[in-house]
C-alpha cells in the first residue's frame, strides 16, 4: 500500500528583494497510514516549511508531494484546498483560534467551511478532548493549554487522514504540554490516526513511532 | 457567524464605519427629498381646472400684475373655444415667517382651484376682507377659522381652510388685493384658460400667441416651472455624490485595516480549509454587515432631520417615498461593497505561509 504521505526531492526556496533561500533541499519522507512520525531540528531547519508542503499551504519550488496517493504538482488552488480540506487537520503553534468566537463554533467552523452542517460533532470532539463544559467560551477565557485542545479538536473535527502538528505544545507548560501529547498519543492508538508532528522538545517527540531529523533543509534520518 | 462576530468584537470602528454608511444614505434621501419641494410647487401652480396658463409678453416668467383684467377676460373668451377664462393677481405676502404668494382670485372662480370636499373648515371666499389659506400654512403660522391677520394696514379675517394641494397657500379676492395694491381698475398677473374641447388645446394656444401674449400648457409650464431651478438640482447632486464618496472611502479603509490586522487569522482560516472564494466571502460579508447597519442608521437620521426640517420650516417638503428608501440603499450596498472589494481580493489572495508567520 501506498504511503499516505509521500515526498521526493521536495525542495523549496524563498525569494525575497532578490536574495534566495533555501528552505528545503530535496527532501524526501514517506509516511505510512497510522504512523506517529515526529520532526526534529534546530530553529530554521526547514521544519516547518516541509509541514506547510505537506499541508498543501505552499508549492514546492521543485520535487512532489502525494497525499493518500495523490499527486498535488498539478492541482491549482481550489484542487489543493479541497485535497487539503478532505485529508489535512492543521494544528499550529500559536494564535490558533479565531478570538471573536466562542470555543465549539471554532471547532464548527472546520466543518462550515467544508459545507457541513456541525450538528453535533464540534460538542463530541470538545468532549473527547476533556472541554465540553468550556464549549462556550471564547479564547480569551481559555488558558493556552486550553486553547491547543480546543485547536486540535478542530483539526481533528473533520476525520483527517493526516493531522499535522507544527510546535503544538511549544508554547505551553509541561502539564499542559503532556495533557496535550496524551491526547494526541490516544487518537493515535485508538483511531490509528497518521501524525506528523514537529517539536523542538525530545520528551514530546519521544511519543511518536519514528523520529526524523532535520538539519539546513536535509532530513538527516529519514 | 464568524462576519457578525468579527465586526462586535470592534464596537468603536463598527460604529463609525454605520454611521458613515448612514450619513451618505441621509444625505442622499434629504437633500434629493428637498427637491420635491420646488416639484411640489410646480405642482399645486399647475393643478387647476384650466389647460392653458396666460402670461404677459415678456422674457421671463415673474410675478407681475399687468394685465387689465375685464378687457383681457373679454378678449380670451372671445377665442373660439375657449369656455373660460380665469384672472389671478399673484402678489407676495408674508405670512407664518415666510413670503408666499397671495392668489387674488375672484370668489365665484373658487371651484376651478379646489374640489367640493378639499374645504376642511370655514368656506370658501365670498368677498371683502377675507383669506382662505391651506392646511400646511394653518398649522405653521397657527391660522384658525375666525382668526384675523393685519397686513398692508388692513385687517383680513381667515373664512376657511382648504386640504394642501391647491394652487397658493392663500387666497384672497383679487379685488381685494387691488384695493391693497392701490390699483385703479382690476389687474391680473396671469391668466387660467379652460378650454370647451381638450382637443382644441392647440388651436386655441396659437390664437393666444398670436394676440402678443405668452401662453403654456399646464406641463409646459410645470416643466418652465421645475427647470428654473437646475442649478439647485446640479449643486444637490454634487454633494450627494461626494457623501457616497466619502462613505466609499470610510468603508475602503475600515475594511483594509480590518484585512491588515487579521493577516495570522486568515492565515488560520485557509489552514483549516477555507478557500480563496470563503475568505473573500467572508470580507464581504462583513462589509454587508457594516452596510446593513449604515442603511438602517441612515433611514434614522433621515426620519430625524426630516422631523428637525419640518419643525423649523413647515412649509418646506421633503419628500421621501418608499422607492427612494429603496434607491438609497441600493446605492449605501453597492458603495459598501465597491469600497470592500479591494480588501476582500487581497485577503483572498493573502499567501497562507506569510500570514501564518506574521507576529
Amino acid at each position: 500500500m501506498a504511503p499516505i504521505i509521500e515526498t521526493r526531492d521536495l525542495t523549496k526556496v524563498y525569494a525575497s528583494d532578490g536574495v534566495e533561500t533555501p528552505a528545503l533541499r530535496g527532501v524526501d519522507l514517506a509516511v505510512e497510514a497510522g504512523e506517529f512520525v515526529s520532526i526534529m531540528g534546530p530553529s530554521g531547519c526547514g521544519k516547518s516549511t516541509l509541514l506547510y508542503l505537506v499541508g498543501l499551504l505552499a508549492k514546492p519550488t521543485r520535487g512532489t508531494v502525494r497525499i493518500g496517493g495523490q499527486d498535488t504538482a498539478a492541482l491549482g488552488e481550489g484542487g489543493r484546498t479541497r485535497l487539503r480540506r478532505r485529508h489535512i487537520g492543521y494544528v499550529f503553534q500559536r494564535f490558533n483560534l479565531l478570538p471573536t468566537l466562542p470555543a465549539e463554533e471554532n471547532v464548527a467552523l472546520a466543518l462550515r467551511l467544508r459545507g457541513e452542517r456541525p450538528g453535533g460533532a464540534p460538542r463530541d470532539m470538545l468532549r473527547a478532548v476533556g472541554l465540553d463544559e468550556k464549549r462556550r467560551r471564547r479564547p480569551g477565557g481559555l488558558s493556552v493549554g486550553e486553547q491547543q485542545r480546543v485547536a486540535l479538536a478542530r483539526a481533528l473535527v473533520t476525520r483527517p487522514t493526516v493531522l499535522l502538528a507544527d510546535e503544538p505544545t511549544g508554547n505551553l507548560d509541561s502539564e499542559a504540554s503532556d495533557r496535550v501529547m496524551d491526547l494526541v498519543s490516544r487518537l493515535h492508538r485508538q483511531r490509528g490516526q497518521t501524525v506528523v508532528l514537529i517539536s523542538h522538545d525530545a520528551h514530546v517527540a519521544d511519543r511518536a513511532d519514528r523520529l526524523v531529523r532535520m538539519r539546513d533543509g536535509r532530513l538527516l534520518h529519514p | 457567524m464568524l462576519p457578525l462576530a468579527n465586526i462586535l468584537a470592534r464596537p468603536v470602528r463598527t460604529t463609525v464605519s454605520m454611521l458613515a454608511v448612514g450619513v451618505g444614505v441621509a444625505l442622499f434621501l434629504v437633500l434629493v427629498g428637498l427637491t420635491s419641494m420646488l416639484d411640489e410647487i410646480a405642482r399645486r401652480t399647475t393643478r387647476v381646472e384650466a389647460h392653458l396658463m396666460v402670461w404677459p409678453a415678456s422674457d421671463q416668467v415673474v410675478v407681475s400684475g399687468g394685465l387689465p383684467a375685464e378687457k383681457v377676460e373679454r378678449d380670451l373668451e372671445g377665442i373660439p373655444g375657449v369656455a373660460r377664462a380665469i384672472p389671478v393677481l399673484r402678489w407676495p405676502l408674508k405670512m407664518a415667517g415666510r413670503v408666499q404668494n397671495v392668489y387674488g382670485i375672484r370668489p365665484s372662480d373658487w371651484p376651478a382651484f379646489a374640489a367640493e370636499d378639499q374645504m376642511v373648515a370655514g368656506r370658501p371666499l365670498e368677498g371683502g376682507d377675507e383669506m382662505v389659506v391651506d392646511t400646511r400654512l394653518a398649522e405653521a403660522g397657527g391660522y384658525t377659522v375666525g382668526r384675523t391677520v393685519e397686513r398692508w394696514g388692513r385687517t383680513y379675517r381667515i373664512v376657511g381652510i382648504a386640504r394642501e394641494g391647491v394652487a397658493g397657500r392663500v387666497f384672497m379676492p383679487i379685488d381685494t388685493v387691488g384695493e391693497a395694491l392701490r390699483q385703479t381698475s382690476r389687474r391680473a398677473s396671469f391668466f387660467y384658460v379652460r378650454a370647451s374641447d381638450p382637443r382644441r388645446v392647440e388651436a386655441v394656444r396659437k390664437a393666444i400667441g398670436a394676440r402678443g401674449l405668452n401662453v403654456f400648457t399646464m406641463d409646459e409650464f410645470y416643466d418652465v416651472l421645475a427647470s428654473s431651478f437646475v442649478d439647485m438640482d446640479k449643486v444637490i447632486g454634487a454633494v450627494v455624490f461626494v457623501a457616497g464618496f466619502v462613505c466609499f472611502l470610510v468603508i475602503l479603509l475600515t475594511v483594509y485595516t480590518m484585512v491588515i490586522e487579521r493577516t495570522r487569522e486568515i492565515g488560520i482560516l485557509k489552514g483549516i480549509g477555507a478557500s480563496r472564494l470563503q475568505v473573500f466571502g467572508l470580507v464581504l460579508a462583513e462589509a454587508g454587515l457594516i452596510a446593513a447597519g449604515g442603511i438602517v442608521a441612515g433611514f434614522l437620521l433621515t426620519w430625524g432631520a426630516r422631523a428637525v426640517i419640518l419643525h423649523a420650516q413647515p412649509l418646506w417638503t421633503v419628500a421621501i417615498p418608499p422607492v427612494r428608501h429603496a434607491w438609497a440603499a441600493l446605492l449605501a450596498a453597492g458603495g459598501t461593497l465597491l469600497g470592500a472589494l479591494h480588501p476582500a481580493a487581497r485577503a483572498a489572495c493573502q499567501d497562507p505561509v506569510e500570514s501564518l508567520r506574521e507576529e
